[in-house]
This record gives C-alpha cells, sequence and structure tokens, in this order.
C-alpha cells in the first residue's frame, strides 16, 4: 500500500517537474528580457552605460558573487542549504595571502588555501549528509568558524602581498578576449555546471536527491554522498572566489566576503532555484546575479542615494517570489 | 560730438572687457565631483561632506556623495570605478585599503580624472594629494591637552584599538610629545579596545582595578571614548579618573557636556572635504601646476570641551547631538 503510494508521488513529482521546466524556462526568459529592457533604459538616460569602463566594473564586481551562486545552486537543489560559503571565502584567501608572506611559492600557496577551504566543504557533508544534521545551523556555525580563523590569522588587520608573479596577478586582476579574466572563468564555470546540471549523472543525482530524498534512497542513490559533492563543490567555488579576490586586489582581508551567501542565495532564488529542492538552474542564478548588481550599478549611474540599493534589492527578491506565488495559484 | 563718441567707446570697451573675462573660480554645474567612502552610512562622512559641499557651492559646481555601506573592498572598489566610468570632473575618495586601491586610482588618473584621497589614503596609488589629520600631530595635541589638565603631572593610560595604522601613529604622537615636553607625566598602562565598546569597558575597567593610581585616560579613537567613559562609570571613578575622547560619536558629546569627559579630539571632518573639493577644482581647471599641489594636506584638529563643543560641531555641520545637520 505504502509503494503504490510513493509510486503516485514520485508520477505527481514528475508531472510537477514538467510544470517546474516550463515554468523555469520562462523565468530564465523573464530575467533575460529584464535585463534587456533595463541595459536599454539606462543607455538612454545616460551616455556613460555602454563604456568599456563601467562595463568592466560591473562584469568583474559581480564575478566573485557569481562563482558563490554556482555553488550555492548545487547545494539548494539537493534540498539543503551553505550559509558557509562567505568564511570560506575569507578563510582560504588569508590562508594563501599568509602562506605567501611566510615565503612560500605563489602557487603552493593559493592551491594550499583553496585546498583547505575546500576540506571545509568536505566536514559541512559529512555533518549533514551522513549525520544528518539541519544544515541551515551546521553551516551558520562553520561560517562562524571560518571567518573566526580569518580574524585569527590576520589578528583584524588586512595582509598585503607583495612581489607576486604577473600570472597570479592576471587571474582576478587581468583581461582575456576583451573582459575581465576573473568574469571569463565564472562564464566557463556556470557553462560547465549548467551542462553538468542536464547532462552529467553525478550532478543530475542532485535534482532527484533535492526533489525527494525518500525515493532517491529508495532507488538506490547513495543520498548522503551525492549530498556530499554538493557541498564540497560549493565550498571549492567559494575557496576558488575567494584565491581570485586574492589576486585582484593582492590583500587578503578577514572580512572578504562578508554577506555574500546571503545576496548569492537571492541571486539563486531570483534566477528560479526553489528554497524546498528539487529544482534549480545555473543560468538563472547568474541572470540574478547579473540583474542585481545591474541595478546597483543604476543607482550610481542615476546619482540614485546608493541607502537604496538594499530596498532595491530586497524588492526584486520579493517580486520574483510574488510572481511565483501568484502564477502556481493559478496552475493550482 | 566725437569726444562724446570716444568716451561711449571707450566704456563699451571696458564692459565688454570685464564681461567677457571670467571668473576662473566660477565653475559650471555640469561640472561634478564625487566623494566615494565605505561605511556610507556613518555620520563622519556626512561632516566631510558637507565642507565638499561647501566648497562647491562656493564654486558654483555640483558635488554628489556616493559610497558603499560596508567595509567590503569589493563593494567600495566598484562603486568608484563605476563612478570613475563617468568621467567625472574629480573624485574624493577615502581607500577602504590602501593597496587594493592604487590599481582604481591609478586607472582613473590615467584616464585624465582628477583623484585626492581623504582621511585613509592609498600612499602607493597615483592620487594628486591626502587631505587628513596628521595623525602624529593630533597625538601631540593631545598630549599638551592632556598636561594642561594634569597640570603637568600624573600618571596616564591609553584605550585604543592595538595595532590599527591611525590610531598607532597617534599614539606616537603622543608618546613623543610626552616624553620630550612633559616629563612628569607617565604612561602607566596601554589597553586594547578590541574594536567594540563592550571590549573597550571591559579591559579598562579591569585596568582601573589593577591601576587605581591613574588620572587619566586618553582614548585614541571612537570607541574607546565611550568604553573608557563607561568603564569610569562603573568603577565609580567619575571626578578622579578624567578623560580624554575622540570623534563626536553621540555618545561621547553628551558625556562631554554632562563633564565625564574632558575634551575630545575633533578632527577637521568638514575641512577634509573643503580642501579635497578646493584641490580637485584646481586640477581640473590646470590653474595651479601639478608639482605644487601639496601631496598631503592636515585638515587639523581641535579639541573640544564642555564650553565650545556646540559651536565645533556647527561648524563640521553636525547638530548638537552630533548628527548630520539636515539641509
Amino acid at each position: 500500500m505504502q509503494k503504490i503510494a510513493e509510486k503516485k508521488q514520485n508520477v505527481e513529482k514528475t508531472v510537477d517537474n514538467r510544470k517546474i521546466k516550463l515554468s523555469k524556462f520562462k523565468r530564465e526568459f523573464f530575467l533575460v528580457l529584464t535585463i534587456i529592457i533595463v541595459g536599454v533604459i539606462l543607455s538612454l538616460l545616460t551616455p556613460y552605460f555602454l563604456t568599456k569602463g563601467n562595463l568592466s566594473a560591473l562584469l568583474i564586481g559581480l564575478s566573485a558573487e557569481g562563482f558563490v551562486a554556482i555553488g550555492i545552486v548545487m547545494v539548494m537543489i539537493t534540498g539543503e542549504i551553505d550559509l558557509s560559503v562567505g568564511g570560506i571565502m575569507a578563510l582560504s584567501s588569508v590562508v594563501a595571502g599568509s602562506l605567501i608572506l611566510s615565503g612560500k611559492n605563489v602557487w603552493v600557496s593559493v592551491l594550499l588555501g583553496f585546498i583547505l577551504g575546500s576540506i571545509m566543504g568536505v566536514i559541512n557533508g559529512w555533518l549533514i549528509g551522513y549525520r544528518k544534521i539541519n544544515s541551515f545551523i551546521i553551516t551558520l556555525a562553520m561560517m562562524g568558524m571560518t571567518r573566526g580563523v580569518a580574524y585569527i590569522l590576520t589578528q583584524g588587520s588586512p595582509l598585503a602581498i607583495g612581489g607576486v608573479p604577473q600570472s597570479f596577478e592576471s587571474l582576478g586582476g587581468g583581461n582575456l578576449f576583451g573582459l575581465p579574466t576573473f568574469t571569463v572563468v565564472f562564464i566557463l564555470l556556470a557553462s560547465i555546471s549548467g551542462f553538468g546540471l542536464k547532462k552529467i549523472k553525478a550532478f543530475r543525482e542532485f535534482y532527484f536527491v533535492g526533489s525527494s530524498e525518500n525515493s532517491a534512497k529508495l532507488t538506490g542513490l547513495d543520498v548522503p554522498k551525492i549530498k556530499m559533492r554538493a557541498f564540497v563543490l560549493s565550498a571549492s567555488l567559494a575557496s576558488l572566489a575567494g584565491i581570485f579576490t586574492l589576486s585582484r586586489f593582492l590583500v587578503a582581508t578577514p572580512n572578504t566576503g562578508n554577506g555574500i551567501e546571503l545576496r548569492a542565495i537571492a541571486a539563486a532564488v531570483i534566477g528560479g532555484t526553489s528554497f524546498t529542492g528539487g529544482e534549480g538552474s545555473i543560468l538563472g542564478a547568474a541572470l540574478g546575479v547579473l540583474i542585481v548588481n545591474l541595478l546597483n550599478n543604476a543607482l550610481i549611474l542615476l546619482n540614485i542615494s546608493v541607502y537604496w540599493q538594499n530596498f532595491v534589492n530586497g524588492l526584486l527578491l520579493l517580486s520574483v517570489v510574488l510572481i511565483d506565488n501568484l502564477t502556481q495559484k493559478k496552475s493550482d | 560730438m566725437v569726444k562724446k563718441f570716444l568716451f561711449f567707446l571707450i566704456v563699451l570697451l571696458l564692459v565688454v572687457n570685464v564681461l567677457g573675462t571670467q571668473n576662473p573660480f566660477q565653475g559650471t554645474k555640469d561640472e561634478t565631483y564625487y566623494m566615494v567612502t565605505f561605511l556610507s552610512g556613518i555620520s563622519f562622512w556626512k561632516a566631510c561632506f558637507s565642507g565638499f559641499e561647501a566648497a562647491a557651492d562656493m564654486l558654483g559646481v555640483t558635488a554628489v556623495y556616493t559610497g558603499h555601506p560596508t567595509f567590503d573592498i569589493n563593494g567600495e572598489v566598484t562603486v568608484f570605478n563605476q563612478v570613475a566610468a563617468k568621467n567625472p570632473a574629480g573624485i574624493a575618495v577615502t581607500a577602504v585599503n590602501p593597496d587594493a586601491f592604487v590599481k582604481p586610482i591609478n586607472e582613473a588618473v590615467n584616464n585624465g580624472i582628477p583623484v585626492v584621497t581623504f582621511d585613509s589614503d592609498s600612499p602607493s596609488s597615483k592620487r594628486y594629494s591626502f587631505i587628513g589629520v596628521g595623525n602624529k600631530n593630533a597625538g601631540a595635541a593631545a598630549a599638551h591637552f592632556v598636561a594642561e589638565v594634569l597640570n603637568g603631572k600624573g600618571e596616564v593610560a591609553l584605550l585604543y584599538s592595538i595595532g590599527q595604522g591611525n590610531v598607532e601613529q597617534r599614539v606616537q604622537g603622543f608618546l613623543e610629545t610626552i616624553e620630550s615636553s612633559y616629563p612628569d607625566i607617565k604612561v602607566v598602562a596601554k589597553v586594547n579596545d578590541g574594536g567594540d565598546q563592550l571590549t573597550a569597558t571591559k579591559n579598562m575597567s579591569a585596568t582601573l582595578q589593577a591601576h587605581p593610581e591613574i588620572d587619566m585616560i586618553f582614548c585614541v579613537d571612537g570607541v574607546a571614548g565611550v568604553g573608557g567613559a563607561q568603564a569610569v562609570k562603573e568603577t565609580n571613578n567619575v571626578g578622579k579618573v578624567k578623560i580624554l575622547a575622540f570623534d563626536v560619536d553621540p555618545a561621547v558629546i553628551s558625556y562631554v557636556k554632562s563633564g565625564i569627559i574632558e575634551g575630545t579630539v575633533v578632527q577637521g571632518m568638514s575641512a577634509m572635504g573643503f580642501w579635497s573639493m578646493m584641490t580637485l577644482y584646481l586640477l581640473h581647471h590646470n590653474l595651479v601646476p601639478e608639482a605644487y599641489i601639496p601631496s598631503f594636506i592636515d585638515s587639523g584638529v581641535i579639541i573640544a570641551t564642555k564650553e565650545n563643543i556646540d559651536e565645533i560641531l556647527d561648524s563640521q555641520g553636525l547638530t548638537p547631538m552630533g548628527l548630520p545637520k539636515k539641509k
């Protein structure tokens, strides 16, 4: 009896997923349209929007957030949340910076910082996937601990790294094909992850786990391992964001990435990722990151007080969620 | 007839000449100068902007205040870069981190935009000038005030964010002046305020218990002022232990007015903004050769006491409560 009920649930979920896929496509289309409209309006209102300087600043400014958002989408698809990404970003950047200052080779230092940050993902994954502890609480605690270590290592002060090879500097600070390298790498990572989520089993399993953990387990999927995978990817992307930020500014500060977790989550949700799991889009999240930063850019271009930033970002998120809510009611 | 005509011609020529001569210190409203800060919500910058704006009004140009609400480097750099992309007449920026701002400032300067820093400098950058408080001089001024209050003799404690660059410079200035001019004043304790009021209060209270002979505390930054006063109150030392604070946090202002704090070192915030605008204007209009722009303009400090604090606050564009004046 139970099995039949569950099978019925699975069929319903498949139908739901098809509905969701359609609305997901509509969401991305809606975001692209909004971005184009905002872009056109801005270019009419000010001649400075479509300048190399402004677009460069816009793109490089959103890139770290972009890296983090990719990881957050994958975690959220599995039905979990990761609040520790900002702290991990600070930790990896500070550890790399400290090692560089102690005389170690730049690339070795950076690798070690990256690995340490990724290990935080392993810890998250173990506690959440295997010990089955609530992800909000665990990643909240990890957020405190990773950022705390960053503060301890730096004693609160920024670490300026100098005399690094040009090859390292060009990661976060250089240009490739006319765009900031930081942004090109973001686009690359987003494309790979987006493709992975559509075609590669190891990524598609995130959706199954997020849609119904029980069903996933029953079909023989190793749920804890899949969750671990998501958290490690999220932590690795956050660490990479920290390393690129270190390269860009040549400074490691303990408050790097403060608040980035909430911005990335907002971008993911704006892009169509569901808070309850089973649904998410990298393209959507990337568009979400773009639209939020575009609106902030508009505030600066139009000389509107920067205090409107928080309000506008919150309003955008609310609007998107409301639209979701209203359109869902219709299909019910 | 000819004489009348010649006279008329001369007057006409003079009038045309006068009308034709432009006052080099009058700009136009479409000339826009930006002030970019971090922690854009705090009243400190508002006081700086009041001076920036006053100069703008005087010069007939437009001043805009912008920035990023937190300490985030990426946040402030992004705002700076996007402002620079608007090709403004000039930018005055307070750098949340000196190294991170080198590239952005250099790029702006290379694109022909005059840039100055104020309050927090980026010394390795191509900024034309840094307008700010000479921290060592501020420390020295504080030392003279403390010596005056103590009549040249007594034991002093310092409360501050140990390790923070600009604050350490103030401490250095203070210690050097005490050593050279006031041999009967001894600094018996250097206490860490940890950057927050609770830590400041806790650490200072402990120090006061351990050193009952302390006559005065020099609170070298804004956080210390509130924490130090709280510690003196809680250890029942009001009147026995005097305090010199720094900056004009509203709580510090009320302590000065109630007498718990003897005086507070007020940075020339408004002057920082004023001289930033003046320097940018001179650069934008090529009125002074670049080599003659001072690379450091000391905007100075005044020590405010109960008697003159309202006047000083007013001069900084602040109300008697320490809040920015509404335009």
